[in-house]
């Protein structure tokens, strides 16, 4: 997919992802915290945490 | 609230429940406020908002970020939000932003091209990708506190200040 902002140069990071550095530093960290902070949580198993994110992750037509 | 049975005492819902799952509600906590340093304070009050009356989020609709008020945000504006198309109240660039904020929560699908090339217009690269990431924290906030029962809690401000004390630790949510 295009981006649809214009990047920072290189616009793709060495894993293939859209380099966005420093477009929203403060969120950007704090969002990598919520997403640590959530594969952490044991109250619900591993194998139901995974459906939820895939079926998401289709329900938004996102590639991860 | 809650039909969440056997959590923690505590003043607030918000308390309760950040009381029981402490590590989550601080990361979330610092998401909303994360938001607000990375924008504009008017235009992420105004989507937080209009997000509020797009869910039905009777809670959020009725506070107020004290930052917007400061950087010029009226209550007649605030008012006015239903009719962000029409009303001249609301710059272009709030326009931009504001469509923008509706496609995403009701479908981010269908956000087209021409929506983002119009706030980019307005922000610039860089800002556009914030604004997305603001939406996406409110988006993500308010529809956890409706399905989570979540009443009475943090304000929009209280968020903001305790992030900016906590942002490098994992400490207790406010």
């Amino acid at each position: 997919m295009k981006p649809r902002i214009p990047l920072p140069d290189p616009p793709v990071t060495e894993s293939g992802l859209a380099n966005t550095a420093g477009m929203a530093p403060a969120t950007s960290t704090a969002r990598g915290k919520l997403y640590r902070a959530a594969f952490r949580m044991r109250n619900v198993d591993p194998v139901t945490t995974e459906l939820v994110r895939i079926r998401n992750a289709r329900f938004q037509n996102c590639n991860y | 609230m809650t039909w969440l049975e056997d959590l923690p005492e505590g003043d607030t819902d918000w308390d309760r429940l950040a009381s029981a799952f402490p590590e989550a509600f601080a990361a979330v906590a610092q998401l909303v406020g994360a938001a607000w340093q990375d924008n504009d304070p008017v235009l992420l009050e105004l989507a937080r908002l209009r997000i509020a009356t797009l869910l039905g989020n009777e809670t959020e609709g009725s506070l107020r970020s004290v930052r917007a008020t400061a950087s010029g945000l009226s209550e007649t504006k605030v008012a006015e939000l239903a009719a962000w198309p029409t009303s001249p109240l609301f710059t272009s660039r709030e326009r931009a932003c504001l469509a923008l904020t509706e496609q995403f929560v009701i479908d981010a699908n269908g956000v087209t091209e021409a929506q983002v090339a119009e706030v980019t217009e307005h922000l610039g690269g860089a800002g556009c990708y914030a604004f997305v990431q603001g939406l996406s924290a409110m988006e993500t906030f308010q529809r956890a506190c409706l399905v989570l029962g979540i009443r009475t809690g943090p304000g929009v401000d209280e968020m903001i200040e305790w992030t900016a004390r906590h942002q490098t630790t994992t400490e207790v949510a406010p």
